[in-house]
């Protein structure tokens, strides 16, 4: 009845052909293992110390608790490896423990990750602004000048940024740093406003981390309204109050860091790792879009001017085409229509009797500060 | 042999992993890498190890492959703490003025690059002592930073020299993993020098520059090379190219040919044949493999498409409008597109592996032979090695290992 099988002590590199014999003694069972051929006894393993390892198909690899790690028995063919799980049920027992217990590991670590992640999701905007209060305003700023750097020697081509009317004295330049001023007073911001009209032909404005606004001529000539200048003036200095170009910066560290740790390619060099932090990130840019709109909102409780005019000039400048919308999923800009809901919900209640935010003689001076630019096709909409 | 007592033939090395078999366990483990948020690589990855250390059979008796996937996990764990750091470093870097932040940046490169010549070590340390042969297991010694900085500046020399250096890298770095690998109590050893290496190195090193050069040649007066570049030069550039590939793998063979062939275990030394044909054979496997599962997914993709956006094909015509419109707010299609590109990206991998990776195994394993196997019948094991937690740092660096 005895089954053949070959066997590895784990303490010398020797290999014995081995017969098997099951010894049922009392409760527990026991694998006896004696050398083919003269029968000398070369192990006693009881039956519940036996565990099954992972081999070929129909090849039967045993270990046993207390032996040597590498100690093997090896049984070959699907006839004599049925007998012995036959033999031994508590080996297909502890071979199904161990699946449940791996299973049970994946789906503990798959928990946790899940959990990583709808907590990433849902506290980085709150840890993002938490941590930018501790970056100190001084590098924010220096920051802000070395973005401005790129950014001009990017648009070297077209002759870098150059400002519309270099006096800062003049009516315009500053009744635009005096509505820059009112608009910042009381959010605590500890940044100093530089706003920059500058000629361009790209219809466009932005905030740049540490004070820096550059309004772009081109949009300048299509406002047709204060209402439509002071919106999108209002709505980039919320990004510089909430220092949201901070807060991307450091979402999009953690993003990166988060989907390297899902793809298990922390160099992030991966497409998936790219497209996966976009959408991430698109998601904080969106809240940080609409909360710049609020902060307007807020300013125009203060000055005369209907923050929904900012809505109108970025239809204007770029209607919501067929391919903002299909991708408005992936998009950092939310739809301009959904927007121009929320501002006017948020302008109903607006206090009569404000000042306007600029005088007749200033609103004349700032649009007609850039001169004369050639009217281009509007392709970039405002961030 | 007077003192050996009987003659031993040299033994094949058997593998006896068949293509399905793998092919099963990946297309399986890609299906749960989605509900575990990838994380069923890890146990992916023990599983394609004990397919591959099971079915490679020396002398009646196969390895064992005894590493767990937790382990895997923990030591990527690990791993974070290294890169957890250096990601702080990188988002500092990028707010720095513009020459600060490439200096920085390129630093930070250079230090990838060490540290994946660590992480190489470190590697293969824990899958040799995760291996077991007859009971015995295998291991590592050395040091993984004597490696990395070996690595280092090897591939500096490298670099300076136009690559004539390479033949004297690769010995060195042979030499030093299996001088510093075991087998129980018995070192192993190597006999190989870049004498071996230097011939074939540099016969294909003058080949592929000649090639290149015609290729070139042919290539710039019918314009490939202006910009914009006219496509009509291509063919040349791609046929240099093609005959490129054909050199390296020539190369491959005659480097893993002679370098395998110099591994010695006492009185135990290893002879393996790899034939460059071998390699170009699955190289071109690979090719067709990964056309063919491209078309199939291309023809799968439309009919997806059809179905979700059915009339913007209305009439034969493909019609972007339409099409967008329908992509307009659609979460279904945009799932449709994220679930076909990790098609895309599994249908690579899933060819990868089964040609390039078995292949190669497999080429290796068969033509491998040992002679003086009986001399490690009195291989003793030495003490557990505990110290490692899986080889977290390579997997985290994309340091493609089996
Ligand atoms: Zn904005």
């Amino acid at each position: 009845m005895a089954i053949a099988a070959r066997f590895h002590d784990g303490l010398v590199a020797e290999v014995e052909a081995v017969e098997l014999e099951y010894q049922a003694m009392g409760a527990v069972g026991t694998l006896v293992i004696r050398r083919s051929g003269d029968g000398a006894e070369l192990g006693r393993w009881p039956a519940n110390t036996l565990y099954a390892l992972h081999g070929r198909r129909d090849e039967l690899r045993l270990g046993a608790n207390g032996q040597p790690a590498g100690a093997r028995v090896v049984v070959e063919g699907q006839h004599d490896v049925a007998r012995v799980l036959a033999t031994l049920p508590v080996l297909t027992e502890k071979r199904r423990q161990e699946a449940g217990r791996q299973v049970r590991l994946a789906v503990t670590a798959t928990v946790a990750l899940a959990a990583v992640i709808a907590a990433y999701l849902y506290g980085v905007p709150l840890l993002a602004s938490r941590i930018v209060g501790m970056v100190p305003a001084a590098w924010e700023a220096s920051l802000g000048e070395t973005v401005a750097g790129q950014m001009e020697a990017s648009l070297g081509e077209s002759g870098g940024l150059q400002l519309c009317d270099a006096n800062p004295d003049s009516l315009a330049n500053r009744a635009i740093a005096r509505f820059g001023a009112e608009a910042l007073a009381g959010s605590g911001s500890p940044f100093d406003l530089d706003i920059r009209v500058v000629r361009s032909d790209i219809p466009n404005a932005f905030a740049l981390p540490g004070g820096q606004v550059f309004f772009f001529s081109s949009l300048l000539e299509q406002a047709q309204t204060q209402d439509e200048f002071a919106g999108v003036l209002a709505h980039e200095i919320g990004h510089v109050a909430y220092r949201h170009g901070m807060e991307q910066l450091i979402s999009t560290a953690g993003t990166g860091a988060l989907i390297g740790f899902i793809l298990g390619d922390m160099t992030g060099l991966s497409v998936a790792a790219g497209l996966g932090a976009t959408m991430i990130d698109a998601r904080f840019s969106r809240d940080a879009e609409r909360q710049a709109d609020a902060f307007a909102a807020q300013v125009a409780q203060r000055l005369d001017f209907n923050p929904a005019g900012l809505a109108d000039l970025i239809n204007r400048v770029g209607a919501d085409d067929e391919f903002a919308r299909a991708l408005a999923l992936l998009n950092t800009h939310p739809l301009t229509e959904d927007r121009k809901a929320a501002l006017e919900i948020l302008s109903q209640q607006r206090p009569t009797g404000l000042e306007p935010p600029f005088t007749a003689a200033e609103w004349r001076a700032i649009r007609s500060m850039c001169g004369a630019t050639p009217a281009a096709e509007p392709r970039t909409k405002t961030k | 042999m007077v003192w050996g007592g009987t003659e031993e033939k040299p033994v094949p090395v058997k593998f006896t992993g068949m293509r399905r078999e793998l092919g099963g366990m990946l297309l399986r483990g890609y299906l749960l890498l989605l509900p575990t948020i990838g994380l069923y690589r890890f146990w992916l990855t023990a599983w394609k190890r004990r397919f591959y250390w099971s079915h490679t059979e020396i002398a009646g008796d196969p390895l064992e492959y005894t590493g767990h996937a937790m382990q895997l996990l923990l030591g990527f764990l690990m791993a974070l703490a290294v890169f957890v750091p250096l990601y702080g470093l990188f988002f500092y870097l990028s707010t720095l003025s513009s020459q600060a932040a490439i200096v920085g940046y390129g630093g930070v490169g250079v230090l990838l690059w060490f540290l994946t010549g660590y992480a190489i070590y470190r590697a293969r340390d824990f899958r040799l002592s995760r291996t077991l042969w007859r009971g015995i297991r295998c291991d590592q010694g050395g040091s993984a930073w004597n490696y990395a900085f070996r690595r280092f500046f090897w591939s500096l020399l490298v670099i300076v020299t136009a690559g004539l250096a390479y033949p004297f890298m690769s010995a060195n770095l042979w030499a030093y993993r299996y001088r510093n690998s075991w087998y129980g109590d018995r070192q192993f050893g190597f006999v190989g020098s870049w004498r071996q290496l230097a011939r074939p190195f540099y016969l294909a090193y003058g080949i592929v520059v000649v090639i290149g050069a015609i290729g070139l040649g042919l290539a710039a007066p019918m314009g490939a090379l202006d910009s914009p570049p006219n496509p009509a030069g291509f063919p040349p550039l791609l046929v240099a190219a093609l005959l490129i590939g054909l050199v390296f793998l020539y190369y491959r063979s005659r480097e893993l040919t002679e370098m395998f062939s110099s591994v010695r275990l006492g009185g135990a030394a290893l002879t393996v044949k790899v034939r460059a044909r071998g390699l170009v054979w699955q190289h071109a496997l690979f090719g067709l493999g990964l056309v063919g599962s491209y078309i199939l997914l291309a023809i799968g993709g439309v009919v997806v498409l059809g179905i979700v956006a059915g009339t913007a094909f209305a009439g034969g015509q493909f019609d972007l409008d339409i099409f967008m419109q329908h992509m307009q707010g659609s979460l279904i299609t945009l799932l449709a597109i994220i679930f076909g590109y990790l098609l895309i990206l599994a249908a690579f991998s899933l060819m990868v592996e089964l040609f390039l990776g078995l292949g190669l195994w497999t080429l290796v394993a068969r033509g491998a032979t040992i002679t003086g196997l009986n001399s490690l019948r009195t291989v003793r094991a030495r003490d557990e090695d505990k110290a490692l937690a899986g080889e977290g740092l390579a997997d985290a660096l994309n340091v493609g290992a089996y």
